[in-house]
């Protein structure tokens, strides 16, 4: 076996780039503002991005099936907004029963989509198109457009508030369990078996319908979550909350290396590639660049990501074609 | 029944939507004999197999393995009853690891967690056993055809299955690789597994086969001892006929050199290939399949750019930059994959015919309907489509029928010059090719430069006025019709010095 | 040549083919005016004067409609447009605020939606291995990123800008007869979208394209031309979208054009384009387009939660999607009890 080159590694290992990637931001931010890399600076910035940090693994799931979701944060929406009405009109104020019922509604959500995509055979970025629509007008309806304060969701947003635990164990918890599931489970490598290639998944003898339904529950669960969090978090809910986050979701996901076309992406991938969204956001302030270039950065930076992986996947096929002897 | 037989089938039909594509067949099969099950495309061999496996159910007949009866109800209680197939396009996952493609479905699981230290250890056992030359971490996508193959017979040995089938395992392979795979399928055998062995080759059915069954249009011919069936004897039980009448190849007085193609290179595909048609010539591109035959012409036609090489019709050098550019100079491309690339199979007949002149048949941008109905209907009609209405999608039609609407988009282009037929018989039917070769004879005549890209040797024999044959990239030598035998077109096919060669890079 | 066996093949055109394309076409005029009744129904005001007049603010996306109808066919995606919308109209009420012509501004709009398009389809072109809407979501955050910037930078800041001389844009707001401008416009590029798309050989190429892209390549089609093509008309179109949004907005924010590229590509979809490439019509979405604009005008006059209108967009696209996939269902299930 000849040695590997330098970028035949990184292209195969997207996981070792994103970390260099990563290595380099700290160390060029950290120079220029040392008290970036402080303690509390460093949580907020999982803090701020939880909810990208939580709902990127649904994503992963989905995209691994080559599907996508951009219902989450309607899914979001309704499910935060629903559990905000319920404190505002003092009908449930347990925290823990909150929870519960905001992962139910995400769960239900979730299925409906999961349903009919796998059954109805409507492509993906279709049917989560309708209930993108449908979730975050619900949430307009059941609220009647009006918001629930901080006031009335009091003694909740204590959970999600600035250094409480709370956002931090989930996303441990989640991000462990992702990791064991994805990685080690039967389940989790079915979902990249479908991915990869679906009839030979079928003839494997795995249930692809039944996958995909999982997959997509599975994202509505961490979307309601997401949503539950969220109210915690920012201590308000609003029926057009995190609007147009989805995008950042899908975003951190393509940063992380999940392919689009399914079968390729991991977890430890996925939480570089939020985190990598992160830090952008948190640090361009601090090393005086005004945060309204953030979009324009992160933006250049997916379609770099993303145009560079082409270019390298590109010369080492160039590069086996040269090895052929003829 | 004094026969140890494994696996038994009597009466199997199968009906696809208005096809029986099996009608009443029989097999049976031995402990551990290497059965070879021939039969031209189309004859049912793919559909049988997916039967024994369980992807299709049969409408009528039964099943016994040793003995007892056997309903499968999907391609799972196959493989739990030791049955594997591995075919000829490798039914992978590309982005998965070679562990993994070996495992599916049945992984090593304890408490819910996979064992993958132990699965890794077992897979590379398998791939040693194998003497494979690649390991159980790699990706399955980055592997090589025959590779690939490989992890399937990994996998299959992973299920300890009794009966193998292996699907036209050798047609992407190279003569080495062969040799590797017909040596491994032996030692299976000698482990008293049963192997079925489907192939287009003689060569693997001779060096490997102990009996072989023929099915022909959907039946069952026989079952025969292969040291007591004589070649001419077998194609007669797979054709149907003396094969002489298949190729109505008449003398045309070929006229001048119309094409020319000279040091044709694309790095890794083909490199510095050259040959020429004259008008009324019917010239055969042949070799293994890898050999860089419909690379090359992709390069001719515009579809690849190649790194270097010059283009000549009827003595004047063309500038091929894309396709288009091909086809109005006259280079009509019929390609390999009719259902991928030569067709739109959502869309009628009309359409398709027309799609390519469309823009000649408008008026100031606008499609001239009407004219393009009547010109498809005329061009279905020559080549004697059968279909009902211009209108029906293409996918409704067989192959053979979907062959000849090719043919008449390319007909349809009035200004041809050169037609090239890649594969023009793959999957067919044996009286639709007979047409197909009409069809060809018909053109040459009227002084088109034909050239034809086979893998099927009495085709090429039996119509090629020359044979160019193409070895891993190269054109390794031209054969005049008077001197051509299969063995010498088998023989500049192979590889010579071999040592070393398309393995892992 | 062949053909020993005579066998005709018809080429008469079948009406009952054409009839049962027709239907989804047909349904949706029914359900159009099934909403315009509604609207009468809920509402005193609705009426054709009324509806006329608050037209103009929902009739600017329908210029982007069509452009993304042809995107859709060849079965790519472009969900930029929203934000190339709000880039377009940032840099436009910024150029009129420092000092250019009312005629300048326009050509600034325009070639700023053209730019932004000719962006997309050069990286989709030269990049054919990434999927359209990774492409097209990264160019969406940049175009929206670029405003910002701009808000900043060169306006007076805090993400919005309104313009100051609105002489030209009252111009273009005005009515001839009960018809505001942009009614007329819209009708006209329709016109042409729609012939083109259905009667022209570079309307026959996007089907092709869409239904199979590489047999329409190997058939000597310019596949990636005119995928680039396609890509600047849309970016085009956006630019002639944030420009009639002007004349009802007189101004950008961050928030412009937000969500403009779902609702456009949902229009298409209800109109029956498939977004797997090759299906549907430009017909359909345009009825479908001004089901949605009645719609909305119906529930705004009736002071209804206007957000109602996002269940039922979301609940008749899921419908319109999961009909034929049922009805396939049905028939198959038909026929294999037949045999």
């Amino acid at each position: 076996m000849k040695k590997k080159s330098v970028g035949q590694f990184l292209s195969e290992s997207r996981e070792a780039s994103l970390v260099i990637v990563l290595i380099i931001l700290l160390i060029v931010v950290g120079i220029i503002n040392p008290s970036f890399l402080s303690f509390t600076n460093i949580r907020q910035i999982f803090l701020n991005n939880t909810l990208t940090f939580l709902m990127a693994l649904g994503m992963l799931c989905v995209m691994l099936t080559a599907g996508i979701d951009i219902s989450i944060t309607s899914t979001l929406a309704f499910a935060g907004m629903s559990i905000g009405l319920l404190q505002k009109y003092n009908i449930l104020h347990n925290t823990f029963l909150l929870f519960v019922i905001g992962a139910v509604i995400g769960i239900v959500c979730g299925f409906l989509n999961g349903i009919i995509i796998a059954k109805g055979h409507v492509a993906p970025i279709i049917c989560t198109m309708g209930f993108m629509y449908i979730w975050r007008g619900m949430a307009y309806v059941i609220s009647n457009n009006n918001w629930a304060s901080g006031m009335d969701v009091a003694g909740f947003s204590d959970f999600g508030k600035d250094g409480a635990p709370g956002p931090y164990i989930i996303l441990i918890i989640a991000y462990i369990i992702f990791f064991v599931v994805m990685k080690w489970t039967r389940f989790g490598r079915r979902i990249y078996a479908v991915g990869s290639n679906t009839e030979a998944a079928q003839v494997s003898g795995i249930n692809v319908d039944r996958t995909l339904t999982g997959v997509y529950t599975i994202m509505g669960f961490l979307a309601g979550l997401a949503g539950v969090l969220s109210v915690s978090i920012y201590a308000s809910a609003q029926p057009n909350m995190q609007y147009g986050k989805e995008m950042d979701v899908i975003a951190a996901c393509v940063i992380g290396g999940v392919s689009m076309s399914g079968g390729r992406g991991s977890v430890a991938g996925t939480f570089l590639g939020a985190l990598i969204i992160g830090i952008i956001s948190k640090a361009l302030p601090m090393v005086n660049i005004p945060n309204f270039w953030q979009n324009l950065i992160k933006g250049v930076i997916i379609l770099a990501v993303v145009i560079l992986n082409v270019v390298t996947q590109r010369t080492m096929e160039r590069q086996n074609l040269l090895r052929r002897e003829m | 029944m004094a026969e140890d037989l494994i696996l038994e089938l009597k009466g199997i039909t199968k009906i696809f939507p208005g096809v029986k594509a099996l009608n009443k067949v029989h097999f049976q099969l031995r402990r551990g004999e290497i059965h070879a099950l021939m039969g031209e495309n189309g004859a049912g061999k793919s559909t049988f197999i997916k039967v024994i496996t369980g992807v299709h159910a049969a409408e009528e007949g039964q099943m016994f393995l040793e003995g007892k009866e056997v309903h499968f109800k999907g391609p799972r209680d196959a493989q739990e009853a030791g049955i594997a197939a591995v075919y000829q396009h490798p039914t992978s996952y590309p982005t998965l690891s070679v562990t993994e493609n070996i495992f599916m479905g049945h992984e090593n699981v304890k408490s819910g967690i996979i064992q993958w230290r132990s699965m890794n250890a077992e897979a590379q056992k398998l791939l040693d056993s194998l003497d494979a030359d690649f390991k159980p971490t790699d990706e399955v996508g980055a592997l090589t055809i025959a590779q690939q193959q490989m992890v399937e017979i990994a996998k299959a040995l992973s299920t300890n299955a009794k009966i193998i089938i292996l699907d036209e395992p050798t047609a992407a392979l190279t003569a080495n690789e062969s040799e590797k795979l017909y040596e491994i399928v032996e030692r299976l055998r000698d482990e008293g597994r049963s192997v079925i062995f489907i192939s287009h080759r003689f060569e693997d059915m001779y060096r490997l086969a102990s009996r072989v069954t023929v099915f022909r249009d959907s039946q069952y011919i026989g079952t025969y001892d292969v040291d007591g069936i004589s070649n001419a004897d077998l194609i007669k039980a797979m054709v149907g006929r003396e094969i002489t009448d298949m190729y109505p190849k008449e003398d045309i007085t070929l006229g001048d050199e119309i094409f020319r193609v000279e040091g044709m290179t694309r790095t890794g595909y083909f490199k510095d290939v050259s040959f020429d048609v004259k008008a009324g010539e019917i010239v055969g591109l042949t070799g293994l399949v890898g050999a860089g035959r419909t690379e090359t012409i992709e390069s001719v036609c515009g579809i690849t750019k190649p790194d270097s090489g010059r283009v000549y019709l009827e003595g004047k050098e063309l500038s091929i930059r894309e396709p288009l550019d091909a086809m109005k100079a006259g280079i009509i491309l019929l390609p390999e994959d009719r259902q991928k690339q030569g067709l739109i199979l959502s869309w009628g007949l009309g359409r398709n015919v027309t799609l390519p002149i469309q823009g000649e048949l408008a008026k100031k941008g606008f499609n001239d309907e009407k004219k393009e109905r009547e010109l498809a209907k005329e061009r279905l009609e020559e080549v004697d489509t059968k279909a009902v209405t211009i209108f029906q999608p293409a996918s409704s039609l067989s192959g053979g029928n979907q062959q000849k609407v090719v043919v008449a988009k390319a007909l349809a282009q009035s200004n041809m010059k050169v037609v090239i037929m890649d594969e023009p018989t793959k999957g067919i039917d044996v009286g639709a090719k007979k047409e197909i070769y009409e069809i060809m004879g018909q053109l040459a005549k009227k002084g088109y430069g034909i050239i034809m890209i086979s893998s099927e040797m009495p085709e090429i024999i039996g119509m090629a006025d020359r044979i160019f044959v193409m070895c891993n990239g190269r054109v390794s030598g031209c054969l005049k019709r008077s001197e051509v035998t299969q063995e010498r077109i088998l023989e500049l096919s192979m590889e010579k010095g071999s040592s070393g060669k398309g393995g892992a890079a | 040549m062949a053909g020993r066996s005579g066998r005709e093949i018809s080429a008469v055109p079948e009406t009952s083919i054409k009839s049962k394309l027709l239907s989804w076409e047909g349904a949706l005029i029914l359900i159009l005016v099934a909403v315009n009744i509604l609207g009468v129904a809920i509402s005193p005001n609705y009426n054709v004067n009324n509806v006329l007049r608050e037209m103009p603010r929902y009739l600017a996306e329908i210029f982007m409609m069509f452009g993304m109808g042809y995107i859709l066919v060849l079965g790519d995606i472009d969900i930029s447009v929203g934000a190339l919308v709000c880039l377009a109209g940032t840099v436009t009420v910024l150029s009129s605020n420092a000092g250019a012509p009312f005629g300048l501004a326009v050509v600034i709009c325009l070639a700023a939606g053209l730019l932004g398009g000719m962006l997309n389809g050069f990286i989709a072109t030269k990049f054919t291995e990434l999927p359209t809407m990774i492409v097209t979501l990264g160019t969406q955050i940049i175009f929206r990123g670029i405003a910002e910037v701009l808000f900043e930078t060169w306006g007076n800041g805090g993400g919005t800008a309104s313009m100051t001389d609105t002489k030209g844009l009252m111009l273009l707001a005005k009515k001839i007869g009960p018809f505001p401008i942009s009614f007329f416009c819209v009708i006209i590029a329709g016109a042409i979208m729609i012939t083109v798309l259905a009667k022209t050989t570079f309307g026959r190429k996007l089907y092709a394209i869409g239904s199979n892209k590489t047999a329409a390549y190997y058939a000597g089609i310019k596949v990636q031309r005119i995928r680039f093509i396609c890509y600047s008309l849309l970016g085009f179109l956006s630019g002639l979208c944030a420009l009639f949004l002007l004349t009802a907005t007189f101004g950008s924010n961050t928030t412009t054009g937000q969500g403009f590229e779902m609702e456009v590509i949902a229009m298409c979809v209800f109109g029956g384009i498939a977004t797997t490439g090759g299906k549907g019509n430009l017909i359909g979405a345009f009825i479908a387009a001004f089901i949605i604009v009645c719609l909305r005008i119906a529930l705004g006059q009736r002071n209804i939660n206007t957000q109602v209108i996002l269940v039922i967009i979301g609940l008749m696209l899921i419908v319109s999607v999961l009909v034929p996939a049922l009805s396939g269902a049905l028939t198959a299930k038909k026929k294999k009890a037949q045999t």
